[in-house]
C-alpha cells in the first residue's frame, strides 16, 4: 500500500472519438477513468501505474439505463451500479440483474462505480457479467471510426482480459426484452457479505405453454471467465416443465466448471457449490417464470 | 505531470489550489485544506472512512482523483455541525454510544445522511444494507444502527 499515486497525464475528452484517438496516441500506456472503483485502488497498490489516464467525465451522452422488459435495456457506460440498481425498469423487468447489484455490499461503490466498468475489468467473478451472460447482453465497443456489437460470451478471454483492443473501449451495454412467461434468478456464496463471490450462478429460463423454450445458466468464480454451460442448458430446452429434473441438470453444469483453489475457497468446494447454486436457480427461475 | 488550479467547494466554502492529477480528495481535504474529520483506513476502497459527499452522492475520496471534483459541492463530517449545535444523527451517535475510538464515524454518520435523506424511515435492514460499505472495528455495529434509527425519528420531528 502507498500513500502516494505515481505521476500521470490526465485527459479530458469530449467526445468518444477523442478518447479513442487519445487511447491510440498512446498505444497501451493510457487508461481510461470512469468511476475509479478499481483503477485507482490498483494504482495505489501498484499494480498498475499507467503514464496517461483519460477520464470520461466530460464526454456527454454516456449516463443513461434506458428501456424495459418490453423494448430491451440499454446501460450508458456512465452509468453507476447503483443507478441501474435503483432503475424501475430493472427493479420490475429484471429483478435478477437488481438482485445480482443489490447484493454488492458497498453503496459508495455502487454510486462511484459503473456496470460497464465492472464488465471491463473482467473478473471471473464478476456477478454482473454473470447475470448479464445468462441475460444474453451485447456489448457496443467503440475503435477507430466504428462501433461494434460483442455478445458478452464472446467478451471475455482470461482472468482481467477481454477482447478490447487497447485503443477500444465499451460505450453500451444492452440486454434483450423479457418475452412472457421468462424468469431469472441470481446466486452467490461469499465469506461475509463484502467479499467477492467464491461461487456464482445465474439462470434465465422462457418459458411458453408449459414447455422450457429457452435456458442460459452462467457460472462465475469458477473458470477463468464467467462460463456459460450449454450442455446444461440443452437439457432444459424444449423440455415439459413438470418433467425437468433441475438436480441433473446442476450436476451438468458443475462439470462444465474448472474452479481453483484460492484465498476465497477451494477447488472442490466450488465445484459442489456449483452445483448447489445452480439446482436453486434454476427451481427460482422456474417459479418467476411461471408468475 | 503539470500542476493545475482548480476550485473546490467543501462545506459551502471556495478554495482555489494548485493540484496535481495524482492529487486524491482526501489528500485535498487533509493536506492542502486541513481538514483532517475525513479518514485515510485502507486506501483500497474497502473500508469506507473516507467517505464524503460529493454533490449529495456518497464518494471515496481515498480512491477519488480530486480533479474529477472541482466545481462540486463537498460536504465532509466538518460541514454538519452548525457552530457548536450537532447535526442529529452526530447527536444520536453520541446519545447511543455508537462511537468508539471514532475513527469509522465521520464515514458512518455521512453515509447515514445519505440513507436519511433517501429514505426517511428505514427498517433496521435497510440501515444495515446502507452501511454496508463501512467498517467500524470497535463497536459490533449494534450501537450504531441503534443511533440512525434513532436520527431518522428525530429529523422526521423539524431538523434537517
Amino acid at each position: 500500500m502507498y500513500r502516494v499515486l505515481r505521476p500521470f497525464e490526465y485527459f479530458e475528452p469530449t467526445t468518444v472519438a477523442e478518447v479513442v484517438e487519445i487511447l491510440s496516441r498512446y498505444d497501451g500506456k493510457a487508461k481510461v477513468l470512469a468511476g475509479g472503483m478499481d483503477l485507482v485502488p490498483k494504482m495505489r497498490r501498484r499494480d498498475l501505474s499507467p503514464e496517461y489516464i483519460i477520464s470520461l467525465q466530460r464526454v456527454k451522452g454516456l449516463d443513461y439505463v434506458n428501456g424495459d422488459g418490453k423494448t430491451g435495456l440499454q446501460i450508458g457506460a456512465l452509468a453507476s451500479l447503483r443507478s441501474v440498481e435503483l432503475s424501475p425498469a430493472v427493479v420490475w423487468d429484471y429483478i435478477s440483474l437488481y438482485e445480482a447489484i443489490h447484493q454488492i455490499a458497498s453503496v459508495q461503490v455502487k454510486t462511484n462505480g459503473t456496470l460497464v466498468g465492472n464488465l471491463c475489468v473482467a473478473t471471473p467473478a464478476s456477478d454482473v457479467a454473470t447475470i448479464l451472460m445468462a441475460l444474453g447482453a451485447t456489448l457496443k465497443v467503440a475503435g477507430t471510426g466504428r462501433v461494434k456489437d460483442v455478445p458478452i460470451e464472446d467478451f471475455f478471454t482470461g482472468p482481467g482480459r477481454t477482447i478490447m483492443a487497447t485503443n477500444e473501449i465499451v460505450t453500451e451495454v444492452s440486454v434483450p426484452e423479457v418475452p412472457p412467461g421468462t424468469g431469472g434468478a441470481f446466486l452467490n456464496l461469499t465469506r461475509v457479505k463484502e467479499d467477492i463471490a467464491k461461487v456464482s450462478a445465474a439462470v434465465v429460463i422462457t418459458t411458453a405453454n408449459a414447455v422450457c423454450q429457452t435456458a442460459k445458466i452462467a457460472l462465475g468464480a469458477v473458470a477463468p471467465t464467467p462460463l456459460r454451460c450449454h450442455q446444461a442448458e440443452a437439457l432444459l430446452t424444449g423440455k415439459k416443465l413438470e418433467s425437468i429434473d433441475s438436480e441433473l441438470v446442476a450436476q451438468l453444469a458443475a462439470d462444465a466448471c474448472a474452479p481453483i483453489t484460492d484465498l476465497r475457497s477451494d477447488a472442490e468446494y466450488r465445484k459442489d457449490m456449483a452445483r448447489v447454486l445452480t439446482r436453486r436457480a434454476i427451481e427460482r427461475a422456474l417459479e418467476r417464470a411461471k408468475s | 505531470m503539470k500542476k493545475q488550479v482548480a476550485n473546490f467547494i467543501v462545506n459551502g466554502r471556495a478554495y482555489e489550489l494548485l493540484i496535481e492529477p495524482r492529487t486524491t480528495l482526501l489528500e485535498l481535504l487533509r493536506n492542502e485544506i486541513g481538514l483532517t474529520g475525513t479518514k485515510y483506513g485502507c486506501g483500497t476502497a474497502d473500508c469506507g472512512a473516507c467517505t464524503v459527499l460529493v454533490d449529495g452522492k456518497s464518494t471515496l475520496s481515498c480512491s477519488t482523483l480530486a480533479i474529477t471534483v472541482r466545481d462540486k459541492e463537498i460536504l465532509t463530517i466538518e460541514g454538519l455541525a452548525q457552530g457548536t449545535v450537532l447535526h442529529p444523527i452526530q447527536q444520536a451517535f453520541v446519545d447511543y454510544g455508537a462511537v468508539q475510538c471514532g475513527y469509522c464515524t465521520p464515514g458512518m454518520i455521512l453515509t447515514s445522511k445519505v440513507l436519511l435523506d433517501e429514505n426517511p424511515s428505514p427498517t433496521r435492514e435497510e440501515v444495515k444494507e446502507a452501511l454496508g460499505g463501512n467498517l467500524c472495528r470497535c463497536t459490533g455495529y449494534v450501537k450504531i444502527i441503534d443511533a440512525v434509527l434513532h436520527a431518522a425519528e428525530t429529523r422526521g420531528k423539524g431538523d434537517k
